[in-house]
């Protein structure tokens, strides 16, 4: 069992990581779930913890000026849902996690740092192009999201590195679609979840992409297959719909994705582009 | 203080204790040099045990297994039969079998424990599922052929006959799966010694099944034991016999420790190591001429019961019992087969075996009707038993039928018949109805051959005490039983007294079980309360009844021929969803019902037990799923088996209607069952109706949906 630590700065808690690795904790909604020893025992970790929970300088949303958007990695899905300086994406994503008890304790850079196929603030962010900021003693480092996130339960974040935020840059959709499927309607885990959006100008699609969570050991970007319907014209897309579907396809994990999620993501993304080829208002497609 | 009345709302008597965090369960309770103890269980499903390797025990630190049994005991747990063990002995059944229990003062040490005993096993090959078990797969568990218990009820013609004449005959199989009961409280007890006798602290539905079924163990009078029900956190029939499994072992363990020892399980524990609900396999062959009338039915029900019989031999008579559903059709044959297999033995679970032929039954008939061209509503509604109507078991229902009555309020208030037009087949829009009974309390004459409750009623100075031994988990039965001694004394109800039973103070009334308290023990509570009325003027002094039978209602339980039960009760729910294009959820989006119930104690009690029943059998029916691979059960968490949240439905529109039954306290029946048995059915026909598919098994959550689709297409 490891010893705990409760840091009182930044600065205090990047030196212990440094000096003894210790992991982050911060709402404990995985890590104390994951080492949970039954009825009247404490959790043990198997190594070194310490207690983030009260670290100001991870805390708060602010938008810059260049009009991105920048979460701190304590922040928790119920701040991050009634935010209106948060893109929809991600406030949807954030206001069907868990239950209210959840989203009231578990953060931003645990849903990260955690890297469950499962989690739910990936997908979207993904989605988005955002950008993770890990600090250390050795200074500041800045990567997108989709490659710290490395496969199930693996990350990119070093030994002596703390997430300290997450960095998601403007932009304008003019369609958007999300969707989370859990077991039931509240207080699920997904079990699949689909997040789309695209920018059509003057009938050109100047801009689609799409994040598939809980579909492989990561969030499934195929860059590869929004290509096919980038730079088309709206016209166009029953002419390539079923190249990306099949492009999508192919991309998502063959292992994880038994027929129900296959078929489902198909038909949600077959939804949202024949609602943009039959002129569907500019928004949300729901 | 104000005179309570029958038909008055009163306020639940534990509601605020439980709300605000004061009522105490098992685990609330400390004793000094109190010890915890660890089950140590089977990892296999089946198999020889060579060797149980036991770290090295620290001073203070047990190992309790068989061999601690006393020459005077013996190793078995008395439920119906006594075959099941209380510690596994030489082999092994089913994963999670008690093996021992390690007990100590520090749950540390004992988790350390237990993380390293090593048990060495030869394994066999498990039978899981009832095609496992009839096929005997790795040879018989039990006798020649896994069948642990068998019946079959016949009427009319022989079916020989009936088939000769017919036009056509429609078979199915139908099958339902595991489902686990999900108490918010886990299983827990302590046991401990009190002035000479051991004393049992459990969480339980059944005090005084605990104290038959351990006694044996220790070869000792059944009153040498005495079990205290704590506070229960809801059971739903997962705490009528499954007590007996920590219970027995924890006497053990006291019979050689002499200090208090308490074991409670995690959530982990209970949803992986608990007793469920039979899966069932029910197959159905349905004479039919050629204008689809039915000309009868044979029935063949399997009933998945695990390695030990437990309760089912009774599980599956009521089964049996419910094959027909509401309805008088000319000749039956049903047979009833409880097949024995390498899962954690099946047990009592609201409903208790008749939710599964109910739902069985009415999915077939709708398959008929739509066969036929015929609503399904309309078509069972031609075949609704009446008052002196034969039924399965050639008894006769003793009560007036009010399902007609039923029907038209259901069918009115949902709009029925406008949406039956409105969502045409395959539309993603669809209502579906079921018709469903509930025999109350024990089969036939159980509750004068086996059970003869007894009912106690102490008056002490202007207040009243209720000694009974029928328990609070929930449902609100202390609330109905205060109520009515309460209404016929004509005191306030806060002047009656009832606690959780004690077995040493209190009579027994029989089990909390069969929906048989408000009904069987109200009806006890009722006749003491007037007798006492009439005596009052006497002082302090108690008045003691027994259970009077009804008479002229014969039953052989030998051939299971005769009245099987004196009164049912009666309900009719309808279901409306819309299915999701893109992802098969379906969304519930109405929620009608009506219930006979003969006349409630309670409007509010009945009101949480409508609510509460319906939305756990649209559960069982949807989202419920609990596997079992290789004898492992997959879902061990209330994250990965999830129950509806108040999110699932809609608020549910209920009705009752007023049949007085003649036996009951106030014209009351049993219906916390019932309000289970029905709505299953209703809305596997909804979403066979919206979405244009068949369907032959529950649950059906969506992927499930996706595959039905796949298939008719």
């Amino acid at each position: 069992m490891g010893m705990t630590y409760i840091p009182s700065t930044l600065s205090e808690a990047l030196h212990l990581r440094a000096e003894t690795g210790a992991r982050p904790l911060a709402g404990g909604t995985d890590m104390m779930v994951q080492s949970k020893r039954g009825i009247g025992l404490a959790p043990e970790f198997p190594y070194p913890v310490m207690i983030i929970s009260g670290l100001e300088e991870l805390r708060g949303i602010t938008k810059h000026e260049d009009g991105s958007v920048e979460i701190g990695a304590l922040a928790s899905p119920a701040e991050i849902a009634a935010s209106d300086i948060v893109p929809w994406h991600v406030r949807m994503a954030a206001a069907g996690m868990g239950a209210v008890a959840l989203r009231n304790s578990a953060t931003i850079g645990g849903n990260i740092g955690n890297a469950s196929p499962k989690g739910d603030l990936p997908q979207p962010l993904i989605l988005l192009d955002a950008d993770v900021i890990l600090v250390s003693l050795r200074g500041e480092t800045k990567m997108k999201l989709d490659d710290f996130i490395l496969g199930s339960k693996k990350t990119a974040l070093k030994d002596d590195e703390i997430i300290r935020s997450v960095i998601i840059p403007p932009h304008e959709f003019t369609y958007s679609f999300y969707r989370k499927i859990g077991m039931r309607r509240a207080n699920a885990i997904s079990k699949l979840s689909l997040s789309a959006a695209a920018v059509v100008r003057d009938g050109e699609i100047l801009d689609f992409r799409a994040a598939s969570g809980a579909s492989g050991p990561k969030v499934i970007r195929s860059y590869s297959a929004e290509a096919i319907i980038r730079g088309r014209r709206v016209e166009d897309i029953p002419e390539v719909l079923d190249g990306f579907l099949e492009a999508w396809n192919a991309a998502i994990s063959p292992h994880a994705m038994p027929q129900y999620r296959r078929n489902t993501t198909r038909r949600m993304l077959s939804h949202f582009l024949s609602s943009i080829h039959d002129g569907a208002e500019a928004g949300i497609i729901s | 203080m104000p005179l309570t009345g029958i038909d008055d709302r009163v306020v639940r008597v534990d509601a605020a204790a439980k709300a605000r965090g004061e009522a105490r369960y098992v685990c609330d309770y400390t004793f000094p040099d109190m010890l915890y103890a660890y089950m140590v269980r089977s990892s296999i499903p089946r198999g020889t045990i060579d060797s149980i390797s036991i770290p090295k025990l620290p001073d203070g630190y047990y190992f309790i297994s068989a061999a601690d049994i006393p020459p005077e005991g013996k190793n078995e747990l008395w439920m119906i039969q006594k075959d099941w063990r209380c510690f596994a002995e030489g082999d092994v059944r089913y994963v999670g079998e008690t093996i021992g229990l390690l007990v100590g003062p520090d749950r540390n040490i004992l988790k350390y424990l237990l993380d390293h005993v090593d048990i060495k096993y030869t394994e066999g090959i498990p039978a899981v599922s009832i095609d496992d078990g009839i096929a005997c797969k790795g040879g018989a568990i039990v006798g020649e052929d896994n069948v642990l218990c068998q019946l079959y009820v016949e009427k009319g013609k022989p079916m020989s006959e009936v088939f000769a004449e017919a036009d056509s005959i429609y078979e199915e199989t139908l099958e339902t799966g595991f489902q686990e009961h999900v108490h918010l409280e886990t299983n827990a007890a302590i046991v401990t010694e009190e002035d000479g006798k051991y004393a049992i602290y459990a969480s339980a539905q059944c005090p005084f099944y605990i104290r038959k079924s351990v006694a044996g163990l220790l070869g000792i009078p059944q009153e040498d034991i005495i079990i205290r029900q704590t506070t229960t956190g809801g059971a739903f029939g997962g705490k009528e016999h499954f007590p007996d499994v920590l219970c027995g072992p924890l006497l053990v363990a006291e019979h050689r420790i002499h200090k208090p020892i308490k074991l409670v399980f995690d959530r982990e524990e209970d949803m992986l190591y608990s007793v469920k609900r039979h899966p069932s396999k029910v197959t159905y062959r349905t004479a039919l001429d050629k204008d689809g009338n039915i000309l009868g039915i044979e029935g063949l029900v399997y009933y998945n019961c695990g390695a030990y019989l437990s309760a089912s031999y009774v599980v599956l008579q009521r089964g049996v019992f419910h094959a027909n559903g509401v309805y008088d059709f000319p000749n039956t044959y049903v047979k009833g087969i409880g097949i024995a297999t390498n899962t954690f033995p099946s047990d009592a679970f609201r409903g208790f075996g008749a939710p599964q032929t109910l739902f069985a039954i009415e999915t077939h008939l709708d398959h008929i009707a739509r066969k036929f061209g015929f609503d399904p509503a309309e078509y069972k509604a031609r075949y609704f038993i009446k008052q002196g109507g034969e039924t399965i078991t050639n008894g006769h229902i003793v009560e007036r039928v009010m399902l007609p009555e039923m029907m038209k309020q259901v069918v009115d208030a949902s709009g029925y018949e406008e949406k039956i037009r409105k969502y045409p087949i395959g539309s993603g829009r669809g209502i579906g109805i079921s018709f469903y009974n509930h025999g109350g309390a024990f089969t036939g004459n159980g509750e004068q051959a086996i059970i003869k409750a007894h009912a106690r009623l102490v008056k002490t100075g202007g207040r009243v005490r209720i000694e009974v031994g029928s328990t609070e988990m929930g449902q609100g039965f202390q609330t109905a039983l205060r109520k009515i001694a309460a209404v016929v004394l004509g005191i306030p109800i806060e002047d009656v007294d009832y606690d959780n039973p004690d077995t040493s103070l209190v009579c027994d009334s029989g089990p909390t079980a069969a929906s048989r308290s408000t009904m069987i023990v109200g009806k006890i509570v009722e006749r003491c309360a007037a007798e006492m009325k009439e005596r009052w003027a006497e002082g302090d002094f108690s008045v003691e009844k027994e259970y009077e039978h009804p008479e002229g209602h014969p039953w052989d339980q030998s051939t299971f021929r005769g009245d099987a039960y004196l009164g049912y009760g009666w309900g009719c729910a309808a279901v409306e969803v819309e299915a999701d294009k893109l992802t098969n959820e379906i969304h519930v989006t109405g929620i009608w019902s009506s219930h006979d119930i003969g006349h409630a104690i309670d409007e509010l009690i009945v009101h949480g037990q409508v609510n509460g029943g319906i939305a756990q059998s649209i559960g069982y029916a949807s989202m419920e799923k609990m596997e079992n691979r290789n004898g492992y059960f997959r879902q061990s968490s209330m994250s990965d088996y999830v129950v509806p949240t108040s999110m699932e439905f809609p608020k549910q529109e209920w009705f009752l209607v007023e049949n007085p039954y003649e036996w009951g306290p106030f014209g009351a029946k049993g219906m916390g069952e019932l309000v289970f048995n029905g709505a299953d059915a209703a809305y596997i026909d909804a979403v066979e109706r919206a979405l244009g598919i068949t369907v032959h098994r529950i649950p059906m959550p969506p992927e499930d949906i996706e595959e039905a689709l796949g298939n008719g297409q």
